[in-house]
């Protein structure tokens, strides 16, 4: 539905007049990511499937055309890119990672497995290990082997034979690379590096070398530092009352955002020295009605951040100056979920059920998800000096 | 870090709220206890009419629309009654609940003025302190549940009544702290319980449901039903299907009662009430693409889809057997599994003779690989 050129008009659905990527999934969006290379989006669906779009721009008009997508049996929960843009990790209710060789056009293949649903996935490059969170209370990391083999071939008949019986296999993923070269993945060995316990089942996940932090059910939190990643660096209660809901480190790790369901922040430094300078705020309430707040997300060039929540906005915040910058317009269903893109330039978040209030509210008749694209201006986005700033420190 | 000493009282802080907050170089104080840090009293919600540092009315903005940001001051609430002081908690996690009945008085006033809209939460009175309250689920967990439920043939009508009954047993834990004496957070013995544990096999076990069953008449059977849970309390203690007043401890028994014994009385309803003649469709029927019964068995206890790397690497999960109760797991997962464990016993027995060796070889060298395909047992 998007296309060059084409207006976007305010709706219920749509107060803020935000791009509308077409063919959406029809059913929720669980997790959004673009490619930190590319203007691909990919959004994980309870219909289990991951879908990607090729997002461009030209002038005022934003386009989304729709890529490629893959299945897993199972509601797909969680997905990350890895850095050289090239595949995409998604997790979910089968219990399983896939990775995604789709800029290749290659075929996914199973690279980690748990014991119960896996709920987030996070890629770190600086050890090419990816991270997986799970319901089962682990939290496993596991390197991705990422060449076998490449061959070169002049017939590609006989390629193309050989390629189709190595994917029915299932054991490898192959991917064109050029006109003549193929490239094997094995993942036929078992490639786990490390599996860590955790207090409760993994709730959300956020990762920027060396910190990463988990949070788990039960108000758990657990910071790792990835230099020494099989120990536990510290283990802390929330600084909120109730159920996390997501979690985002710092750009400059020196501390993480924490989120819960009910309507509140948390902002909290590691060090101890700077244990004064945690606060927790306030978001996403309409009078009395507390809602919860689904993501978080540091804009990747200013580092200000953005919430977005049951209550259907997303807003713009600056914890430096502790101020609020933006407040967005209330969709007319919850969001789930958004993200940045690598530049900052667009905001892409989902509107539909996330089920936080239950099944009976859940009518897949009539139910619509929608995933818009919103381009944040510099003021919703840049950070403000902490007002009062007359010449005092 | 040392803050700074600061000698005079700030004149905008006593009359209500000052710009600069920590940074200020003039002594915040409350009227309890002078304190160079600006901290107020300690764990008191009394420190009642100070400060409202509703940042936004202050500033001379120009933005257009309201900044309700408030900046962190231990006094205050910030957009809530006065008396309300959730952030007046010192960093410390050292909270040891020494006066009980001020941690009574917050826990009161939480669940009075600050009640999420989600009540399938665990809950802490104390910032970083561990939690009074444990057995959290999350959205996804219970729509994950619900869509197992429904890929297995429940009703609506049934998984509604089971979240439902989730609901009263979470919201009897929050009746029970409020109105017990407040004793202390959870022990150890309570905490990390939950029906949606891997721990608990038979949490989600669906119990083998005639097809014909998930006819699901119309929501609006659903719609009629009172709805409960989201967003009200009840006030009086709810009749917990669990028959038990108190917690979650033991619901690891319990919620196989959700999978196995609810299920064939609601389908039993169900199918007296909605004749199959009615317009069948399972609730997420359109939401879910591969319908075909892959036979889910709960999510603790399918260890089939692990064998693929069971066998090398017990790290995956241990190769144990078909888990007891629901149905043997038909998944394509577990066909590619068993396929998977017959081509490595193969392999292992070096059934395949000749120069068939190169299919066995781990990595192959450029060039070495034949042209041809490779004989059916390795396919």
């Amino acid at each position: 539905m998007a296309t060059f050129g084409a207006a976007a008009v305010a709706t219920n659905q749509n107060p803020n007049k935000s791009i509308e990527v077409s063919q959406p999934p029809s059913d929720s969006v669980s997790s959004l990511c673009f490619s930190p290379k590319a203007n691909i989006l990919v959004a994980t669906s309870w219909d289990n499937q991951v879908r990607c779009w090729e997002i461009s721009r030209s002038g005022t008009g934003v386009a989304s055309v729709p890529k490629a997508s893959i299945s897993h049996d199972h509601p797909v929960l969680c997905s990350t890119w890895k850095d050289d843009g090239t595949t995409v990790f998604s997790g979910g209710c089968d219990k399983q990672v896939k990775m995604w060789p789709l800029l290749s056009g290659g075929q996914p293949v199973t690279v980690a497995m748990h014991d119960a649903p896996i709920k987030e996935v996070a890629w770190i490059p600086e050890m090419n290990l990816l991270a997986t969170g799970s319901w089962d209370k682990t939290l496993k990391s596991s390197s991705v082997r990422s060449l076998c083999c490449a061959v070169e071939c002049n017939d590609l008949a006989k390629w193309d034979n050989m390629c189709m019986w190595i994917v029915k296999r299932q054991q490898f993923a192959v991917s064109p690379c050029g006109a003549m070269c193929y490239l094997y993945w094995d993942t036929r060995q078992p490639n786990p590096v490390h599996t860590q316990q955790l207090p409760d089942r993994c709730y959300a996940l956020t990762v920027r070398y060396p910190l990463m932090v988990v949070g788990t059910a039960d108000r758990n939190l657990v910071v790792f530092n990835l230099q020494n990643p099989q120990t536990e660096f510290k283990r802390i209660n929330s600084p909120l009352k109730y159920q996390t809901r997501c979690v985002a480190a710092f750009p400059d790790q020196q501390g993480f955002l924490v989120g819960s369901i009910e309507g509140r922040v948390g902002v909290h430094h590691l060090d101890d020295s700077q244990q004064s300078k945690n606060f927790t705020f306030k978001c996403h309430r309409d009078g009395s009605e507390i809602y919860s707040v689904n993501s978080l997300n540091f804009h990747p060039i200013h580092h200000t951040f953005a919430t977005a929540g049951s209550d259907g906005a997303f807003n713009f915040w600056d914890k430096d100056s502790k101020q609020r910058l933006k407040a967005m317009s209330r969709c007319g269903q919850p969001i789930p979920c958004s993200t940045f893109n690598t530049d900052g330039s667009i905001f892409a978040y989902s509107v539909c059920y996330d089920w936080s209030k239950g099944a009976e509210n859940h009518n897949p008749a009539t139910a619509k998800t929608y995933i818009y694209l919103h381009l944040p201006q510099e003021t919703e986005v840049k950070g403000k000096p902490r007002a009062g700033t007359s010449g005092r420190k | 870090m040392m803050p700074y000493k600061k000698k005079d009282l700030c004149r905008n802080f006593q009359r209500g709220s000052c710009q600069y907050g920590e940074r200020c170089k003039f002594l915040h104080v409350t009227q309890q206890q002078p304190n160079p840090f600006g901290f107020g009293v300690q764990n008191n919600p009394q420190s009642k009419g100070t400060n409202n540092y509703n940042f936004g009315n202050k500033q001379n903005q120009s933005k257009p629309f309201e900044n309700k940001w408030t900046r962190f001051s231990p006094i205050t609430g910030g957009g809530v009654p006065a008396s309300r002081q959730p952030d007046n908690q010192p960093q410390s996690a050292n909270h040891k609940c020494s006066d009980p009945d001020s941690c009574k008085r917050i826990i009161a006033e939480d669940f009075e003025l600050e009640r999420p809209l989600w009540k399938l939460t665990c809950y802490g009175h104390w910032k970083n302190a561990p939690c009074d309250i444990v057995g959290d689920i999350s959205y996804e967990e219970l729509r994950a549940a619900a869509y197992d439920d429904a890929k297995c043939g429940s009703s609506l009508h049934s998984i509604v009544e089971r979240e439902r009954n989730l609901l009263n047993s979470n919201l009897m834990k929050f009746d029970n702290l409020l109105r017990n004496p407040y004793t202390g957070p959870c022990n150890s013995a309570l905490s990390g319980q939950s029906p949606f544990a891997a721990a608990s096999p038979n949490a989600f076990s669906p119990t083998p449901q005639d097809s014909t069953a998930p006819s699901l008449s119309s929501f609006n059977q659903v719609g009629s039903l009172v709805n409960m849970g989201f967003g009200t309390r009840p006030s009086t203690p709810s009749n917990n299907a669990f028959g038990q007043p108190s917690s979650f401890p033991n619901s690891s028994q319990t919620s196989s009662a959700f999978g196995t014994n609810n299920f064939p009385s609601a389908s039993g309803l169900f199918d007296n009430q909605f004749p199959p003649a009615q317009a069948i469709r399972s609730p997420f029927t359109s939401g879910m693409t591969s319908l075909s019964n892959n036979g889910v068995v709960g999510f603790g206890s399918n260890k089939i889809s692990t064998p693929i790397f069971a066998t090398h690497n017990p790290l995956f999960g241990n190769q144990s057997s078909i888990p007891s109760g629901g149905p043997v797991s038909t998944s394509t997962a577990a066909e590619q599994a068993t396929t998977n464990i017959q081509m490595v016993k193969n392999l292992q027995n070096g059934a395949v003779l000749g120069d068939t060796s190169v299919w066995l070889k781990v990595k192959w060298i450029p060039g070495e690989i034949p042209e041809e395909a490779p004989p059916d047992a390795f396919v």
